[in-house]
């Protein structure tokens, strides 16, 4: 149970980072902008020389200040936590062998700089970006004190309203940012600044044993949180928790709420991400190159509008932008770094996410998603089902053969008979073939949500045939 | 000594002023930590540190905390953070202290760099060859508390983790040295998940399970010590209510006792700068004392402090273990063995989860061994064990007379992940059900 906070690098959500990139031949070239900024860019010029002059040519300097403030509610306690970090990070080496130090405080200029050791690595080339307008709530004031406990007060209290006997036994707001810049001896230099808050909420139903319930959201600032739609969303999760049943044995239509499609996402990351993805998928696709239903377009967009980790270049520099992976049910190409893609440059993205200054760079999505459809609500896909099942939550992690073509999920929901949700269904599982997953999806709602997995993954409701709802 | 420049004194007179009700609890955590980590062979780049040093200062007042935490010695940001911590004098200026940072030179650590060479080396020497991917660390931690009127002495943390990928799993251990015995413990756990990858797994049974002293370490700390943290009894009512319960089979004695740990992660201080102690969780299979830090010890007198622990400055210290021990039974290893009739020795477990609500734990075993008559047999595929803490415990009908230190390894509580270490012999167990 990893919380990722925005602005402090014990946390930090994934993503890209960077914000405003300019490139330069030479490497004493400094940032425009005002004097600090200008003062800064000239120390990374700096450790980039002394890193030169040490003979140590691939090189690149990030430096990043963060604050945040983290609010938590607990059985009887609460606490205001307010952090601030200053930091820096160097990846240096020959073509032999490399490093990659961090610390604290202000970089150091002239070293000591360690022996190189293990494998070496590669810089990006420096890339002109397209037009990105920072997003005004970036420049937002962190939540206050007693804004953020009023907000996880009233969560409790709307939580014990909808469910009589429930509480919130731990509630944890988190509001960062942060700002900082990186330069590399390829001549590539970036200012960035994020924008993240994060919510993790632990209740307990009525009764004894109670049931628990969890939740862990991203938004780009904490006042985004809703309480009153929290509260009834944990509270649907208590009730159906407490008084479910496990599903008579079969199948019917699966209408899969956005967590349950997201973790199916997450769990499937292998056959849409990376060099390998290609090969993964290969066995899934029909002789026309169909992985998936028609009705299917996934994508990934580091620089989606309004995401929580909107941003215009990823954590190397690299500029994001929207890739489809699949498109209408066709595999298009899998999500590659600059470095994964070979002979094919125009399939790279920028989508390395850096976290915070202890990370590497590591490829992997940052908004991915199977995009909505606008045309289709949740009432009129529900309203279809004759007999089946609606599935509002995943309650623990899957399991995914990829190589087996095999996937379960434990879940939690409703059982559907003529267009209504009847009695609640626990201690169930989701699971059947990854190809009938994929290829079975009916329909797509319009209520594309995001949950913080492995990157921000998302999903709308999706209408699913060809798979079982069964006992656990 | 790591905190040379560091004089209490004035840091101890600003605390004591913004600690102006009786009650109040105002201390400051200094720390450095240092990891230097070695990837597998071709990830980029291979050779990663990373060197960090900060504060924070908290003030506990009535069931709430304030913490301000940066990342520098610095007495302008100390005396800034005293600010935002107050509360009678939000706006009173504070003189900053003198920090004179002075971290201790980069060291490379060779051995770190050595011994991924001495894995192999092992591997071969039990006669087997396959592919494996091998990260190594070393962690460092130096800590100095600070109270308005007590000042501990600095502590230092210092051991090793690594983790062990091979094409039939992942497995992760802490190590206190890089020599050729962590080398060799490391290749027979690579090894024992190498001979039993073509095992099946077993199918559900419900009987006799003989878990190794490594097994036994996961066991007690899910099952004893996240059980008996004040935070988490706290879900389910009064937690110094616990104390007089009994938990588990009479033969179960279970400690936690920091200073007891071994010696470069010993302690004599929790990271709330007050004294270890020697704390009997289980005597004769009852609670005797649940884990409590300085603020469930104020909110229970009957609760003794001491067992606070942070993962580093930006977070709250809460209740956690630190150095458990399983004292000693009278079984032979073989003879816990005997008669098992079909049960499983299960030498380690991959990982384990406490629900504190409801109490069932499960734990989780890369693969294992089947008893026959004479002992452990033909290996078998992963399984877990499964049941309610108190009905697991009970079901505890032996135990071994040989304890090991055992790493029991990382826990990430409240995302928190600190070491965690063990002393325990193996065990047996009787009527429990385990499953694929």
């Amino acid at each position: 149970m990893s919380r990722r906070g925005a602005g402090k690098d014990t946390g930090g959500a994934p993503g890209g980072e960077p914000a405003d990139v300019t490139s330069g031949e030479a490497a004493g070239r400094a940032v425009s902008g005002d004097e600090g900024k200008a003062a800064s860019g000239a120390a990374l010029d700096e450790v980039l020389r002394s890193l030169l002059l040490r003979g140590l040519p691939q090189a690149e300097v990030l430096v990043k200040r963060g604050r945040s403030r983290r609010l938590e509610v607990g059985l009887g306690s609460e606490s205001s936590l307010s952090s601030q970090e200053r930091a820096w990070a160097v990846r240096a080496g020959t073509r032999r062998a490399a490093f990659f130090l961090a610390g604290t405080g202000d970089p150091w200029v002239a070293g000591p700089w360690p022996e190189p050791a293990g494998s070496p690595f590669e810089l990006p080339q420096p890339a002109e970006a397209p037009p990105w307008s920072e997003p005004s709530d970036f420049g937002a004031p962190l939540i206050g004190e007693r804004e953020g406990l009023a907000l996880l007060g009233a969560l409790g209290r709307d939580l014990a309203g909808e469910l009589p006997g429930a509480r919130l036994l731990r509630g944890v707001l988190e509001d960062g940012s942060s700002e900082g810049e990186l330069a590399s001896s390829r001549g590539l230099r970036a200012r960035f600044r994020r924008r993240v808050a994060t919510l993790f909420l632990h209740a307990a139903g009525p009764g004894r044993p109670a049931a628990a319930a969890s939740l862990y959201l991203a938004a780009r600032e904490a006042r985004r949180f809703a309480p009153k739609a929290l509260a009834r969303r944990l509270a649907d999760r208590l009730s159906v928790e407490a008084t479910a049943r496990p599903p008579a044995e079969g199948g019917g239509e699966v209408l899969l709420a956005p967590p349950v499609g997201a973790r199916l996402l997450a769990g499937l990351l292998p056959l849409f991400v990376g060099p390998e993805a290609a090969h993964r998928l290969a066995g899934l696709r029909d002789p026309r190159g169909r992985a998936a239903s028609e009705r299917m377009t996934l994508i990934d967009n580091g620089r989606l509008p309004g995401g929580a980790l909107e941003s215009a270049l990823d954590g190397e520099g690299v500029p994001c932008r929207e890739v489809a992976l699949i498109e209408g049910g066709t595999f298009r190409q899998p999500l590659l770094a600059w470095w994964q893609s070979g002979g094919a440059p125009a399939l790279a993205s920028g989508c390395s996410r850096r976290p915070g200054w202890r990370d590497l760079p590591r490829p992997g999505p940052t908004h991915l998603y199977v995009a909505p459809d606008p045309r289709l609500s949740v009432g009129a896909l529900l309203g279809a089902i004759e007999r089946g099942h609606y599935l509002i939550d995943s309650t623990g992690p899957g399991w995914f053969d990829l190589t087996g073509d095999r996937f379960s999920l434990p879940v939690c929901g409703f059982e559907v008979a003529r267009g209504r949700a009847s009695a609640p269904v626990g201690r169930a599982r989701l699971a059947g073939s990854i190809g009938a997953l994929l290829k079975g999806i009916a329909a797509v709602a319009r209520d594309l949500a995001f949950l913080p997995l492995d990157g921000l993954i998302g999903a709308p409701t999706l209408l699913v045939t060809g798979l079982e709802v069964a006992a656990w | 000594m790591p905190w040379p420049e560091l004089d209490t004194a004035p840091i101890a007179r600003l605390l004591s002023q913004i600690a102006e009700q009786p009650e109040d609890l105002a201390d400051a955590f200094f720390e450095r930590r240092e990891e230097v980590e070695l990837a597998p062979e071709g990830e980029r780049p291979g050779l990663r540190i990373h060197r960090e040093e900060g504060f924070a200062v908290r003030l506990m007042r009535e069931g709430r905390s304030w913490l301000a935490a940066r990342d520098a010695l610095d007495g302008e940001q100390f005396a800034e953070a005293l600010r935002q911590v107050a509360r009678a004098l939000p706006s009173a200026s504070y003189p900053a202290p003198e920090l004179r940072p002075t971290p201790p030179a980069l060291d490379l650590a060779r051995e770190v760099l050595d011994f991924p060479a001495l894995v192999v080396r092992a591997v071969r020497a039990q006669h087997a060859g396959f592919a494996l991917r091998l990260t190594v660390r070393r962690h460092r931690r130096w800590l100095q508390v600070v109270g308005p009127r007590l000042v501990p002495g600095a502590e230092q943390e210092s051991f090793y983790s690594c983790e062990v990928e091979t094409e039939w799993g992942r497995r992760g251990f802490l190590l206190l040295a890089l020599d050729a015995a962590a080398a060799a413990r490391l290749a027979a756990g690579a090894v024992a998940l190498f001979r039993a990858r073509h095992a099946a797994p077993p199918q559900p049974l419900h009987g006799v399970a003989v878990l190794g002293p490594e097994a036994v370490a996961v066991l007690l700390h899910e099952a004893v010590a996240h059980a008996l943290e004040a935070d988490l009894l706290a879900q389910g009512g009064d937690p110094a209510a616990a104390a007089g319960v009994a938990m588990g089979a009479a033969c179960l004695d279970v400690l936690d006792d920091p200073a007891a740990a071994p010696e470069p992660v010993r302690r004599a201080t929790d990271d709330e700068g007050l004294a270890v102690c020697r704390r009997w969780l289980l005597r004769g299979g009852v609670v005797e004392q649940p884990l409590a830090d300085a603020a469930w010890a104020r909110a229970s007198p009957t609760l003794l402090p001491g067992a606070g622990r942070r993962a580093g400055r930006h977070q709250l210290p809460c209740p956690r273990s630190s150095h458990l021990e399983l004292l000693p039974g009278e079984a032979a290893e073989a003879d816990l063995a005997a008669d098992g009739n079909g049960g499983l020795l299960l030498p380690e477990a991959s990982r384990g989860s406490l629900d504190p609500l409801s109490g069932e734990l499960s734990l989780c075993f890369p693969y294992g061994f089947r008893l026959r008559r004479r002992g452990a047999a033909e290996p078998v595929g992963a399984c877990t064990l499964r049941g309610r803490v108190a009905d697991l415990l009970d079901r505890v009908v032996a135990v071994g007379r040989d304890p090991r230190a055992a790493g029991a390894g990382w826990c990430a509580k409240r995302g928190q992940k600190l070491p965690v270490w063990a002393t325990a012999p193996a065990l047996r167990l009787e009527g429990v059900e385990l499953a694929p």
